[in-house]
């Protein structure tokens, strides 16, 4: 209000009393309007640039700083994060390896074990086959062996009964000169 | 002593005293068969070497075995033997005897075992077979050996000729055997 006080003086200096308008004056402002409202916007304009502008220029420098220096924080948390993310997954990649590795050494080991244990088992089914059929071949030949033992002693025993009884006079005198006859044919 | 040595003894012994008493060849003859005798009989060989039996009572079998089928010089001899307690060694010291009083006439004992007694003739063709084979004047001392069951055989000194069925049967049971 203190600040119109002048320009609401000056209308009134200015304002005579006239005739009604018409035409375009309908759409112009009165000439003391006009210088009325100049010197009101000069006296704005200047309290505006002198005080306003650089409280609101510090303002927004401030503030384009922080968002500036936020944006470099959110930039180094990005590479940051980025970097993290890289090592995360370089790790996760790592031990996905690992585990493969893990699981195919496991794996093979088993593949192996299995390779050797079933190798093993059909190395003793040899053995134990062989074993058998050598026992089984030992024992026949034994049997064998004692079967011909026995028949040979039974053979014999009754080849001595029956050339017991069966050789007479006659007899041992032939085999008196048979033996003499086989004495002629040595020599000293 | 050695046994051997022992043997050699009283044998050397035996055949001196036949020799005084001229009566080598028989009384080498009659130690020979009275020797297979003495191998071949158990209750024999157990009377005259069993040492809880009196020399007396073994005297008694010996007369009652030999007195009427050979000499009286034999007879005291194989008592001598017996009566020393040698009886063991009686087959060897008469082999001995026989062997000596063999060589004393230039000759070499052949012991000869049949499962039969051998006539006279047969044992002079058996000699001369003998002696051919053998290349010595052996002079044959008959065994009868019914283990033989049939056939001949000789020893003479280390040299062995078999002939018998026993032997042909013993060589077949080795030859089954080894089959």
């Amino acid at each position: 209000m203190h600040l119109l006080a002048p320009i609401r003086l000056l209308a009134q200096v200015t304002e005579e009393p006239t005739t009604e308008p018409s035409g375009i004056d309908l759409l112009l402002p009165a000439s003391s309007e006009l210088i009325a409202g100049l010197i009101a916007f000069a006296i704005i304009f200047v309290f505006v640039w002198k005080w306003v502008l650089p409280v609101v220029d510090k303002r927004l420098a401030a503030r384009q700083e922080a968002i500036t220096s936020q944006l470099t924080a959110a930039e180094a948390t990005k590479l940051e994060a980025e970097s993290l993310l890289a090592d995360y997954k370089q790790q996760v990649a790592r031990a996905r390896d690992d585990a493969n590795r893990i699981v195919d050494e496991a794996r093979q080991a088993a593949d192996a074990l299995r390779t050797d244990s079933v190798s093993k088992a059909d190395a003793e089914a040899v053995e134990i086959v062989r074993k058998a059929r050598e026992e089984a071949a030992g024992e026949r030949q034994r049997a064998a062996g004692a079967i011909r033992d026995e028949v040979a002693a039974l053979s014999l025993a009754v080849a001595e009964k029956a050339m017991a009884g069966a050789v007479d006079a006659k007899a041992h005198q032939k085999l008196v000169e048979q033996y003499i006859a086989e004495l002629g044919a040595l020599r000293p | 002593m050695p046994a051997d040595d022992r043997i050699d003894g009283y044998a050397a012994a035996i055949l001196e005293v036949a020799r005084a008493e001229e009566q080598l060849e028989r009384v080498g003859d009659e130690l020979f068969r009275i020797a297979r005798a003495f191998e071949a009989s158990n209750p024999l060989r157990e009377a005259l070497t069993d040492p809880r039996i009196p020399v007396e009572r073994k005297m008694g079998v010996i007369d009652d075995l030999l007195g009427t089928k050979t000499s009286p010089l034999t007879v005291n001899l194989v008592g001598f033997v017996v009566s020393a307690g040698r009886a063991s060694d009686l087959p060897a010291i008469a082999d001995r005897v026989a062997e000596r009083a063999a060589n004393a006439r230039d000759k070499a004992v052949a012991e000869v075992r049949t499962a039969v007694e051998l006539d006279e003739a047969t044992i002079a063709r058996l000699t001369t077979a003998l002696n051919k084979a053998t290349g010595k004047d052996v002079e044959v001392k008959v065994v009868v050996d019914p283990t033989v069951i049939g056939g001949v055989v000789a020893r003479v000194g280390d040299l062995v000729i078999d002939g018998t069925v026993s032997h042909r049967l013993e060589q077949l049971r080795e030859t089954l055997n080894q089959r």
